[in-house]
């Protein structure tokens, strides 16, 4: 879950002030991710037949989704559940080979769930429209492989383009590859792990997120990619839990909600039933965060330092340069709208004055 | 085993003392390639050695003219002669034989002999025997010349290529003298009522036949990129839904091929039809539905053997898809695109001559959407050439991999351009001209699959269509070697 946007956040900050104690003190038991599919040892057996049974089975409600859900909202039709399924037997089989071989149907195939549990995460994709990345508790992002659950909005594909960015920045002031970054409102960890893996040996990200549940998730991840030493996940509201490192910060990345409030009821189901709604309410226009961020950035990054934050698009790309170029006037420069690979104004980067 | 090698050899000798003089030339032969230290030719190293014996006793007035600065050249005059059995039995004689070849089970000695002399015949026809023979007297010349190390790095050069041509047409040489041995030795055991002599003998040769068959198709597969991984296309001729069904069929007859070959295969592309109504039923079928379809396929000589495929694939039957049952033709082209290694040097990609596209986007994207779907196509603008990719799990590696098919594809290109430019390959490249019709599958109203190229056919289309195309990627492969053997 990203952090609550800053109206809701500058009122619940108290609470949440009095309650991080009780988080605390609740530390000795965090929340504890649940491991992905792909990682959980191939303890149980089905027999061939079975897993083959299973499989045509999973493939007819599929199929027999047709293009409903794509005409209801945007969901996925027939096709792309059908490749979902290749991936869920690919995690869920230990030697996914077998499936598609005439070998004996008696011989026992070993899987990472047990037969029920496979009906069972299928028939909540097609029924219950869970993502796909929840029921098999995993996102292929960039070249990572992710870590994700309830509670934790699933980075997506257009996030990965703001690494691209970095990375080019980087490439242009090697200076800022051995500096100190943030990502704010991590969620799984995503932009964290992969901007760190951009960044020269010196560099280091500050993680941060409101979400206890998101924050043990990108913790889980940071460990699964050995980066313990280079990235560090703080809890807390925005640029809350980064007073410390006030003016020192050589680069800022979000993906913040962005989705004005009024959208979020009509979204696909796989989003507003399934996925955090505070990760992904911006507020009446959905820009308050956006905003809450822009003014951060300008206090807490060095001069020269760069941001880059992912917006719902052309409307809010210019009104947030807009905002920096007038009311912001003098604190960026260099600001430029960055499209995203459907041609869609994504992205808007700049550097601190 | 000494005891058993002493008793063959015994025997050996005793089968040699009743030499004619016509043979005399090809045991010395024998021994001077087992004199050599070819690490090709290791395997046959005890044997060498009991032939050296029973050879200086026979022939040492020769050893003084093995020595010496003649050696070179007395090697490579005697590399091309032709080698036979005790009783002059060749390999020439044995294919003129016409003995039956058996399958591999049965222990018939006349059936494995045949079997390796027509592979091995295959293999001098690959290597262009004839040719080859010319070229070490040419070059064998050149050894003898006495200023030749004045320029050092010609002679380098020629010593080299020497030695080259020498490695090749010794390993065949070895072949032979290897099969004649164990017919002699089989003959032999016979003559003496030695079963366990013979049944050893006929192992061994069975065992050279199957190593002599992989050569053989390793000479079918010489050529410079035959070696590599690569791309099979098939792309759906006009025609809508049946033409897009045939397609579908075609592309999972090579999947199903590739397997069966072990060779690792991933979906990489499937630019999907516009058929919306009837997607769904066919997916039922295929699970795929498409215009054009990419896989990789890897494994070793995996473009070697695809290339034979390339060509329009023509399908006659009573429509699915038609409710008066009539007949139809569909086309379905299929193109093979090597995956060049490091050692080639690709075409320069200019990052700013790409355009970049997410694949069948739609809506506001971002946050909005929840979806595995992240297929990419870059387009690279000076060519119009366009790849795409869908199946991988995240758009970084859908790029990547659109990318690698996009490189393959500018060059293969650059393969084509400079094949124009070298008019020695012009032939060879209108051969498989991604146009040109090279099979009918026909399933109505007689059941029949024939290739137009080598009027190789089967009568049962559905093990065909199952993936069994071994049959004629080989025979496809083997005439092309005659045309080009008749071509020189």
């Amino acid at each position: 879950m990203k952090s609550s946007r800053a109206s809701l956040s500058s009122i619940l900050q108290p609470v949440f002030s009095l309650r991080r104690p009780a988080f605390c003190s609740a530390a000795a038991a965090p929340p504890k991710p649940r491991t992905p599919l792909h990682l959980r040892p191939p303890a149980f057996r089905a027999t061939l037949s079975d897993l083959n049974r299973w499989h045509a089975w999973a493939k007819t409600q599929a199929s027999s989704v047709g293009s409903t859900f794509s005409a209801l909202d945007g969901g996925p039709d027939s096709s792309l559940l059908l490749r979902e399924l290749n991936w869920l037997v690919e995690d869920a089989v230990e030697h996914p080979a077998l499936l598609s071989t005439e070998s004996n149907a008696a011989a026992e195939v070993a899987i990472r769930a047990q037969l029920e549990e496979m009906y069972e995460l299928w028939r909540q994709r097609i029924e219950e429209r869970r993502p796909f990345q929840y029921v098999v508790g995993c996102e292929h992002w960039r070249d990572l492989v992710l870590s994700v659950e309830e509670g934790v909005l699933i980075p997506r594909p257009e996030t990965e383009t703001i690494v691209d960015l970095v990375d080019r920045a980087v490439k242009s002031d090697s200076e800022l590859g051995e500096g100190l970054w943030a990502d704010l409102g991590t969620g799984s960890g995503a932009l964290a792990i992969a901007v760190a893996r951009v960044l020269g040996g010196g560099g280091r990200v500050l993680a941060v997120d409101l979400s206890p549940v998101a924050a043990a998730v990108a913790r889980y991840n940071v460990e699964r990619y050995c980066l313990q030493g280079r990235v560090s996940v703080r809890l807390g509201s925005w640029f809350d839990p980064l007073k410390d490192v006030e003016g020192e910060l050589d680069g800022v990345v979000s993906n913040p909600p962005y989705i004005p409030s009024k959208d979020i009821h009509s979204l696909q189901a796989e989003v507003s039933r399934h996925e955090p709604v505070l990760a992904l309410d911006g507020g009446a226009d959905g820009m308050d965060d956006l905003f809450h961020l822009c003014n951060g950035a300008a206090s807490m990054l060095k001069p020269r330092g760069f941001f880059s934050f992912e917006t719902n698009g052309e409307r809010q790309s210019k009104l947030l340069v807009e905002y920096l170029q007038n009311e912001m006037k003098g604190s960026f420069c260099r600001l430029e709208i960055v499209s995203d690979f459907a041609g869609i104004q994504r992205f808007v980067t700049g550097y601190k004055a | 085993m000494w005891s058993l090698i002493q008793k063959r050899l015994c025997r050996k000798i005793r089968l040699h003392s009743s030499i004619t003089p016509s043979c005399l030339l090809n045991s010395v032969s024998e021994h001077q390639f087992h004199y050599s230290s070819s690490p090709a030719c290791n395997h046959t190293a005890p044997r060498s050695a009991i032939g050296a014996d029973k050879n200086i006793g026979l022939f040492s007035s020769f050893d003084a003219k093995w020595r010496g600065s003649n050696f070179m050249r007395f090697l490579s005059s005697q590399a091309a002669a032709e080698a036979s059995t005790s009783d002059g039995l060749t390999v020439g004689g044995i294919i003129a034989n016409n003995w039956v070849i058996y399958d591999e089970n049965e222990s018939d000695w006349k059936s494995h002999a045949a079997a390796i002399a027509q592979s091995i015949h295959l293999i001098k026809k690959r290597l262009r025997w004839k040719k080859l023979i010319s070229k070490l007297e040419v070059l064998s010349k050149e050894l003898d010349k006495p200023d030749l190390w004045d320029n050092p790095s010609h002679a380098g050069k020629i010593s080299r290529e020497h030695g080259s041509v020498m490695g090749k047409m010794k390993e065949v040489n070895a072949f032979e003298q290897e099969l004649f041995e164990h017919v002699d030795m089989i003959k032999l055991a016979r003559e003496e009522n030695d079963a366990e002599l013979e049944s050893e003998s006929l192992n061994a040769l069975l065992v050279l036949r199957r190593h002599l068959k992989e050569k053989e198709l390793e000479a079918l597969l010489a050529g410079e990129h035959d070696p590599c991984p690569c791309f099979i296309e098939v792309q759906a001729g006009a025609g809508g839904t049946e033409s897009m069904d045939w397609a579908s069929m075609v592309m999972q007859m090579y999947k199903r091929w590739a397997e069966n070959r072990h060779f690792r295969v991933t979906v990489v592309e499937e630019i999907p039809g516009e058929l919306a109504g009837i997607k769904v039923f066919m997916l039922l079928y295929h699970e795929n539905v498409f215009t054009r379809a990419t896989i990789k396929v890897d494994g070793d000589y995996a473009y070697g053997y695809a290339k034979a495929e390339v060509g329009a694939h023509r399908l006659v039957r009573i429509s699915p898809f038609d409710s008066n049952k009539r007949r139809h033709t569909s086309f379905a082209s299929v193109a093979v695109i090597p995956i060049l290694g490091d050692d080639f040097s690709h075409v320069q990609i200019n990052e700013s001559d790409l355009r970049i596209e997410r694949y069948r986007s739609g809506g506001p994207g971002g946050q909005h959407a929840n979806t595995t779907d992240s297929a990419v196509r870059i387009t690279h603008i000076p060519t119009g050439v366009t790849a795409s990719s869908q199946n991988e799990r995240s758009q970084h590696q859908n790029k990547a991999s659109a990318m690698a098919v996009l490189q393959s594809r500018l060059d293969q290109l650059e393969i084509v351009r400079q094949a124009q430019i070298n008019a020695e390959h012009t032939q060879s490249l209108t051969d498989i001209n991604f146009g040109s019709q090279i099979r009918s599958y026909v399933l109505h109203p007689y059941r029949m699959v024939k290739d137009h190229r080598t009027e190789y056919e089967v009568s049962d289309p559905d093990s065909v269509l199952q993936g069994d195309v071994d049959g004629f990627i080989l025979s496809f492969l083997s005439s092309s070697l005659d045309k080009d053997i008749e071509d020189d």
